[in-house]
């Protein structure tokens, strides 16, 4: 079944030296239960497209030149900011690269995550396991208990006291847990996660890795993974995007693209990794592969 | 040039409980001892909050030690005189992990590559010209170009300004490099550029290289010992290529199988699904 789909999507951003294109023309196609992995450099507009999904770029100064972003039906670029806020939380969960500026310094962990399932429970009561009608009471202390399971659930020990904490007794790989957490309080159908594991620790890396696995075979959902690591997309994507300069080079199968890539970007950028086998003064690099020739 | 770390001790003073309780202090580094080979590079790995950067700043003599010694060349850099640490500090020289925080903004690629030679007058010895013609020479050494000398960091991508960091790492002609995690805020396609320049000068310039990371991968391309450090002690140390095909130790094994690899078909998730 298809969730999201992304056809010819353009978008310029404007500045004081003119109006700069950024994307060039995205497809693509997300299924549920695929894990769409999303590689490229800095500045390849994979953030941008993440973004562009649950349409948090401000326009100005972004423009859509062209295209349509289709999510469960819904044309995302077209709907009003009312159906937008109904999406955001309950049908697209986000997770962003930096837990630390991502939380609000001065709340306690436990108001953020309930402020966020109160919201998905206004918008669909039946994620906090609640009737439509039910009282403002039911619903706080309903919130209040689904972001002391959800917060179990990532694999924080002594959830219920842990979240009266403030953001900074957390360490850094709890707090990025405490983000996928409240992602995941609305049980959305599409995750994006933007470099979710790119500030942690390779230990705490694997444990937020299996997480995300485990949701989704738990839960059967989509998932946008952004990233830069090859090494994260091949444990745990099924699919892959490979972007440059705001195009898709080549997108497929995650075996399909890593061990017979097509492209020569691809090919560079995978033999950029040190593996146990790269003797010393043998990393490629992109070398001489000339940005215009790629395009 | 050698490096001699001898039982290693740093303690910081934790939060006071009372006013007349003794605090309860911070071991962030307990009984470090290795020995860093000229010529050699000498890989130290571990994660966020193992000590890592508290070593380095021991051998810089920026954090004082609470036990043990560091020797450089046989002399202890923690009870030299100020005037001697001065000339020994241009010996040694650091590159820093952020290339977007380690530079001045206000200052031109010139101005920053040359503020080692001006702090170090007293023992390079050089006019205005010579110092521009210094940099111009090092700038070509790490691959940028001569008329990249007056503009401004912001100017440079983040491959280049870690180039520029490294310029100015080499400006005093160091014996001993330490280098911070240099790459980890790179892409991987510029990390394999910016590493194989670290090989590169290392060949042409005969340095010894202190290379602190918590990549692994990157740890076996460049080293040829490692340490592997965790919670401010040192868990396994030597060849490189021993220490990662046959791990001793349980928190090695665990960090070599956390290492995410870019082959699909070794993936943890895919063999249990």
């Amino acid at each position: 079944m298809t969730l999201l789909k992304i056809s010819n999507l353009q978008l310029s951003m404007k500045s004081y030296e003119g109006e700069t294109p950024i994307l060039h023309g995205i497809d693509l196609t997300i299924k549920r239960g695929e894990v769409w992995g999303m590689v490229g450099e800095t500045g390849s507009g994979k953030s941008l497209t993440g973004l562009s999904i649950s349409r948090l770029i401000p326009t100005p100064p972004g423009r859509y030149l062209a295209g349509s972003i289709e999510f469960q039906g819904i044309d995302v670029l077209k709907a009003t900011d009312r159906e937008m806020r109904a999406l955001r939380g309950r049908h697209l969960g986000m997770i962003f690269q930096d837990p630390t500026t991502n939380l609000n310094p001065a709340f306690r962990i436990g108001t953020q995550l309930v402020d966020v399932a109160l919201h998905a429970g206004h918008a669909d009561p039946s994620v906090l396991g609640l009737s439509p009608g039910a009282s403002r009471r039911q619903f706080k202390d309903a919130a209040r208990q689904t972001a002391i399971d959800m917060l179990g659930k990532v694999g924080i020990p002594n959830a219920s006291e842990r979240i009266n904490d403030y953001p900074h007794q957390f360490s850094g790989g709890m707090r990025q847990r405490v983000l996928i957490a409240m992602a995941m309080i609305g049980k959305p159908d599409l995750l994006i996660a933007d470099e979710p594991t790119t500030a942690l620790d390779v230990s705490v890396q694997a444990q937020v890795l299996r997480l995300i696995h485990e949701l989704v075979a738990e839960r059967n959902i989509g998932v946008l993974l952004i990233t830069h690591n090859l090494g994260v997309v091949a444990q745990i994507c099924t699919h892959v995007a490979v972007m440059y300069c705001g195009r898709i080079l080549e997108a497929g199968a995650v075996h399909d693209v890593l061990k017979r890539p097509s492209h020569s970007y691809t090919r560079a950028l995978l033999d950029s990794v040190p593996t146990v086998h790269t003797k010393r003064g043998e990393l490629r690099g992109l070398g001489d592969l000339q940005p215009e020739a790629l395009a | 040039m050698s490096l001699d770390i001898r039982n290693v001790t740093k303690v910081f003073p934790g939060p006071r409980r009372g006013f007349f309780a003794k605090s309860e202090g911070f071991t962030a580094l307990d009984d470090v001892s290795l020995t860093v080979k000229k010529g050699a590079s000498f890989g130290l790995v571990g994660e966020s909050g193992s000590g890592k950067t508290t070593l380095t700043r021991c051998i810089l003599r920026l954090e004082n030690l609470t036990s043990g010694s560091i020797l450089f060349d046989g002399a202890d850099i923690h009870r030299l005189p100020p005037q001697e640490m001065r000339r020994l500090r241009s010996r040694l020289q650091i590159v820093f992990q952020d290339p977007y925080a380690s530079l001045d903004p206000r200052m031109t690629i010139h101005d920053i590559v040359a503020e080692p030679l001006v702090i170090h007058s007293d023992s390079v010895n050089m006019t205005a010209r010579q110092r521009t013609e210094r940099v111009v020479e090092l700038l070509l050494q790490v691959g940028l170009r001569s008329e990249h000398l007056f503009r401004y960091p912001h100017e440079f991508s983040g491959g280049q300004r870690q180039r520029i960091g490294i310029a100015r790492a080499l400006a005093v002609g160091p014996e001993l490099l330490i280098l911070d995690e240099p790459t980890s805020a790179l892409d991987v396609s510029v990390q394999a550029e910016v590493l194989n320049l670290l090989h590169r000068l290392q060949t042409e310039l005969g340095l010894t290289y202190f290379f602190i990371s918590h990549d692994l991968g990157v740890i076996r391309y460049i080293c040829d010992e490692v340490a592997v450090i965790y919670r401010g002690k040192l868990v396994e140390q030597g060849q490189v290529a021993e220490i990662f095909d046959f791990p001793k130790s349980e928190y090695t094994r665990m960090l070599l199988d956390a290492m995410p690899d870019p082959d699909p078909d070794r993936s943890p998730f895919r063999r249990a699904g």
